[in-house]
């Protein structure tokens, strides 16, 4: 018991403060705009012409939000998959099997993850041109993969080192050979770290702007916060009611979402362990 | 069945060549370094080209100055205070981000009701588009409109014309952004951790049950050494992560308060000087010097990571 | 059939004889570039260059008004595309990102026929060819370039038009009138200003004139230090902030602040001073109509208390920035020059509706595309009280303003000092008492000075 209420001690205040800003949003979302801009009407609630569709009624019939929401879907599922193809063996090399060779190759890929992408995005404009991917989503499914495949690589290195080497063991003197170790052990044991790396991914991909501007200008083929920055923020004007609907739209089922993912984790592996 | 059984011996022969670890290893490996390298290779290597020219505004070429960008930057001071803003933005809310979500994790293991609304609200913040959320902090932090304010003179703690201004003075302004920058992290800490805590087999708590240890000693003998290569990598991440990342300080304060600029971080600053003002050379000079840094920081704590293994 | 899969063709932007000239070319390369096809979907554009004579690629900003989008992309681009055989393609990005989209065309060689940006960007000089043609051609309609574009799309020293400007948007001072008048005063001069300052702020409306790392700022301080005679180059583009002039001028605006304003100031972004207007707080803010716009569409309380006046008169007169230098350029690599050229030149030979889809926004930049009486005419039908409210506009743009880089042109090395926010922090350490002005002044000076010597090493000034 002493134990619970310590429990909602810390999670409890701490979950209020990071969800603040996301009742702000619902607020703001269906606020109509000219109670928006009056000091009188208080921020925590709507006023009298409020909650209003206005904004999202907006987002959906005069931008391309829909449009935006589905080209961002299929960068990131992309990266997630091509990330995961090449991160997952990768990572555990490192951890299990890498000579002298391979850990300097490991250390390589990390640190490319160390470039600064401010500038990196000219010279790599250059190359996306050079692929003729100029204005096109999949520019972005051929570039993300550089700075998710190093974290990917060595956030999973970590998760196959807390896999004991007693387990491979006991499964190569029951006769498997290191790939089907591999494949029905060890695999199926790093749940938890592809998990992440997925969540992680997909969440840079939704993240990452400067790349998804320079690359791409037609207003059908953006991501969303490119379309959204494009087409609500009007210089000094921005659409503050639709761009708070824009930006709960995705992250409520993302994170409805990933804390599937996080039951899976602690279901599946822990046993008893926490209970 | 008969195609699979013929199959059989060259399939051994392959399977006997995996039998080795370097062999195995370096087929695992390769896929990763070299579409990586491939890809940020050439880019990086004109970037560094670069920053040994006076290019301008988009050529990737330009006039050889030799160290000349690097010496120039070296002795302005707006290049120092941005070093320095770089690092205190990075030091501290990395420590906020491993002690909240540490804590965090931690209290997330027990089982209570309600655990799961609570998870998500802690996971928002991460699954939001950050861009856009970034409107929602600068809508709360707005001089006018801001919630805090209105709180605060609703309840009469401060004068309409003396609320204090988040993004205005040079103090606030940083701890806007180091607040901003932890509340985007901590989500995807607590998840690294809970990942990290579920890994560890079930065998092991019950080796350490056997052996008598429980609560914190459990932690700190158990718990703690196993998660020790996933948090520093982890770790190692939030920091490269927040040294190179300038979304959310272009966006909540675009390098920050005239005079003092007190928000003004390297990566700002090099956009800046090279794509805003167009001095892509000098531009390029200022990103790449946090380069060493970084791999040093990283080396060191990738070595130990590799150390700290499960004994 | 390829052409199913693009989506253009579902969205019907192209007509039927586009489809069948498409349709044709498509026959004829499909061996060659038949292979791509299944990506056509997501990157349509990819062919067009190759296989399409007449296409035009353009990139412009999200206008702050967004009605004169509306215009550009679905009547003007494609009329003009109609009578001209060209397929015009209009796309908007965010206007903060239009430099680093450009500088990644240059690297790449190869992105938009055209490229438009709020201001002048002498950087790419190098990058484009020369506009000369099109202002001759524009010139020979409807008569010679206006002294503010000219001077700000001109490179004296290299004898080049690196930019063709259209337009250009005057930035008056906007200010409540109920409140002014509650103590009686306007903001008519700076002296009155500084008298007014206490008083606003007394009255709990302070005054608005930011000193942040952002444009409206930026523009303001650069205008008020033109009211005090200070500069931040001259004619031979030497730099020539550090002067009495200056001095005089922070110390000024200083005494402002610190008894007129409040700290929100330091920390404004472009929309700061639009929500300290807004939030009817704000007495005074230098904005362009935009800042009326919203409170007349949103119907604020106080939208009709609003007043546009020129910026108030300092010891050296009346003088002020305009608020966006529309600048058009033409890349070497563009693959239809032809079409770009006379894209732009008819554009501002028919700039009536063009100013009209703006919503009075955008100001020709040939004064004889659509002369000032006409717009003072074509102004007055505005019917937003106060009535006439608009007029003045005419006025400033006329009058009261000039090319970033007065009395000089706008040049590569003013635009880094200009992205750099040099002379809001020049302000600032003054009015919170970092420095003494003397000493911002002369920190201003090395650090501006660094700046223009770097540039003329490099032969642009």
């Amino acid at each position: 018991m002493k134990e619970k209420g310590l429990s909602y001690l810390i999670v409890g205040p701490f979950a209020i403060l990071l969800a603040f800003p996301f009742y702000v949003m619902v607020i703001t979302a269906f606020k109509n705009r000219a109670e928006l801009y009056d000091p009188s009407v208080t921020p925590y609630w709507f006023g009298k012409q409020s909650p209003t569709w206005d904004n999202a009624s907006f987002l959906f019939h005069e931008t391309q939000y829909p449009r935006w929401l589905a080209n961002t879907a299929i960068v990131g599922l992309c990266v997630v998959a091509i990330t995961l193809v090449l991160a997952v063996p990768a990572g555990y090399a490192l951890a299990r099997l890498a000579g002298r060779v391979g850990q300097s190759l490991g250390v390589g890929i990390f640190l490319t993850y160390l470039v600064p992408p401010t500038l990196l995005f000219i010279p790599l404009f250059w190359v996306i041109n050079q692929v003729h991917l100029q204005n096109s989503i999949w520019s972005l499914v051929l570039v993300y993969p550089s700075f998710t495949v190093p974290f990917a690589t060595w956030l999973l290195m970590g998760f196959f080192k807390t896999i004991p080497a007693e387990l491979e063991d006991a499964a190569r003197v029951d006769g498997a050979s290191r790939l089907k170790t591999l494949t029905r052990v060890v695999f199926p044991i790093s749940v938890p770290g592809v998990l992440t790396v997925v969540i992680f991914s997909f969440s840079l991909v939704v993240n990452e702007f400067v790349y998804a501007f320079t690359f791409i200008s037609p207003s059908e083929h953006k991501m969303v916060s490119t379309g959204v920055y494009t087409d609500l923020i009007r210089g000094d004007l921005p659409e503050w009611g639709a761009i708070m609907v824009a930006a709960l739209i995705p992250s409520i089922p993302l994170a409805l979402l990933y804390n599937t993912f996080l039951d899976r984790f602690i279901a599946g592996f822990t046993g008893g362990a926490f209970r | 069945m008969e195609a699979l059984a013929a199959a059989r011996p060259r399939g051994r022969r392959l399977t006997n060549v995996f039998e080795r670890p370097g062999v195995l290893a370096s087929v695992l490996i390769s896929p990763a370094v070299l579409f990586v390298l491939l890809l940020v290779g050439g880019p990086l290597l004109i970037a560094i080209g670069l920053s040994f020219t006076n290019a301008t505004s988009g050529q990737l070429h330009g006039k050889w100055v030799g160290l000349e960008n690097f010496r120039n930057e070296w002795t302005n001071p707006s290049f120092q205070s941005a070093v320095w803003h770089t690092f205190l933005f990075t030091v501290i809310s990395q420590a906020i981000v491993l002690v909240v979500a540490g804590l965090l994790a931690h209290a997330l293991t027990k089982n209570f009701p309600g655990k799961w609304l609570l998870r998500f609200l802690i996971l928002l913040p991460w699954a939001a588009p950050i861009a856009l959320s970034l409107m929602a902090w600068k809508w709360m932090f707005d001089t006018s409109y801001s919630i805090f304010n209105w709180t605060l003179v609703h309840f009469h703690l401060s004068k309409p014309l003396e609320v204090p201004q988040y993004l205005a003075e040079p103090k606030l302004a940083m701890g806007s952004v180091i607040a901003v920058h932890a509340w985007r992290i901590i989500p995807f800490a607590v998840v690294i951790f809970l990942a990290g805590l579920a890994s560890i087999p079930k065998e092991v708590h019950d080796a350490a049950a056997i052996d008598g240890a429980t609560g914190l000693r459990k932690f700190w003998s158990v718990s703690l050494p196993l998660q020790l290569p996933i948090a520093t990598v982890a770790l190692l991440f939030g920091i490269v992560f927040t040294a190179t990342d300038m979304a959310i300080v272009y966006i909540l304060t675009q390098g920050g308060p005239p005079p003092s600029f007190s928000t003004e971080m390297v990566t700002t600053w090099s956009y800046k000087t090279g794509i805003e003002a167009g001095s892509l050379g000098p531009g390029a000079a200022i990103s790449l010097f946090l380069l060493p840094v970084l791999a040093v920081v990283s080396i060191a704590m990738l070595l130990f990571a590799r150390k700290a293994e499960v004994s | 059939m390829a052409h199913s899969d693009d989506p253009s063709h579902r969205e019907g932007r192209y007509d039927r004889r586009e489809l069948i000239r498409r349709a044709g070319a498509a026959g004829v390369s499909i061996g060659v570039a038949g292979s791509g096809f299944g990506q056509a979907f997501y990157g349509p554009l990819r062919f067009k260059g190759r296989w399409l004579k007449g296409d035009l690629s353009l990139i412009t900003w999200a206008h702050f008004v967004p009605a004169f989008d509306v215009w550009l992309d679905k009547t003007w681009a494609p009329g003009w595309g109609e009578k001209n055989d060209v397929q015009v393609k209009v796309d908007h990005i965010l206007n903060t990102l239009l430099p680093a989209r450009a500088q990644a065309e240059v690297a790449a060689s190869n992105g938009h026929d055209i490229f438009f940006d709020l201001a002048p960007r002498p950087q790419f000089e190098d990058n484009v060819i020369n506009h000369k043609e099109i202002v001759q051609e524009v010139t020979r309609k409807v008569g010679k370039i206006g002294r503010i574009a000219h001077k700000a799309s001109y490179n004296p020293k290299t004898k080049k038009y690196f930019a063709f400007s259209d337009n250009y948007v005057p930035d008056p001072v906007v200010w409540r009138h109920d409140i002014w008048n509650g103590i009686g005063m306007s903001p008519n001069t700076w002296d009155s200003v500084r008298r007014a300052a206490p008083r606003l702020k007394a009255a709990g409306h302070p005054l608005g004139i930011g000193q942040s790392a952002e444009l409206d700022s930026n523009m303001a301080l650069m205008s008020f230090l033109m009211c005090f005679g200070a500069f931040v180059q001259n004619e031979r583009h030497q730099v020539t902030i550090k002067s009495k002039r200056t001095v005089e001028a922070l110390k000024f605006m200083a005494d402002i602040y610190q008894r007129g304003e409040t700290d929100d100031i330091f920390g404004w972004d472009p929309a700061g001073n639009n929500n300290f207007l807004y939030s009817g707080k704000g007495s005074m803010i230098f904005n362009a109509i935009s800042a009326t716009r919203t409170p007349e569409d949103t119907r604020l309380p106080f939208a009709s208390d609003l007043w546009i006046w020129p910026i108030p008169k300092g010891p050296h007169g009346r003088m002020g920035y305009q608020h966006v230098m529309g600048s058009w350029w033409i890349w070497k690599f563009a693959k239809n020059q032809a079409a770009a050229k006379k894209f732009l030149a008819d554009l501002e030979i028919n700039y009536k509706d063009a100013f009209l889809a703006s919503k009075f926004y955008n100001f020709p930049s040939f004064p004889g595309a659509f002369p000032f009486a006409k717009i003072r005419k074509a102004v007055a039908q505005d019917t937003h009280r106060p009535r006439g409210k608009y007029g003045v506009l005419t006025t400033i743009a006329q009058k009261y303003t000039t090319n970033p880089g007065h009395p000089g042109y706008s040049n590569a090395a003013f635009g880094e000092m200009f992205s750099k926010f040099l002379v809001p922090k020049m302000f600032a350490q003054v009015s919170q008492k970092k420095m003494s002005a003397q000493e911002a002044v002369n920190a201003a000076d090395r650090e501006i000075k660094q700046i223009y010597a770097k540039w003329r090493k490099l032969g642009k000034i």
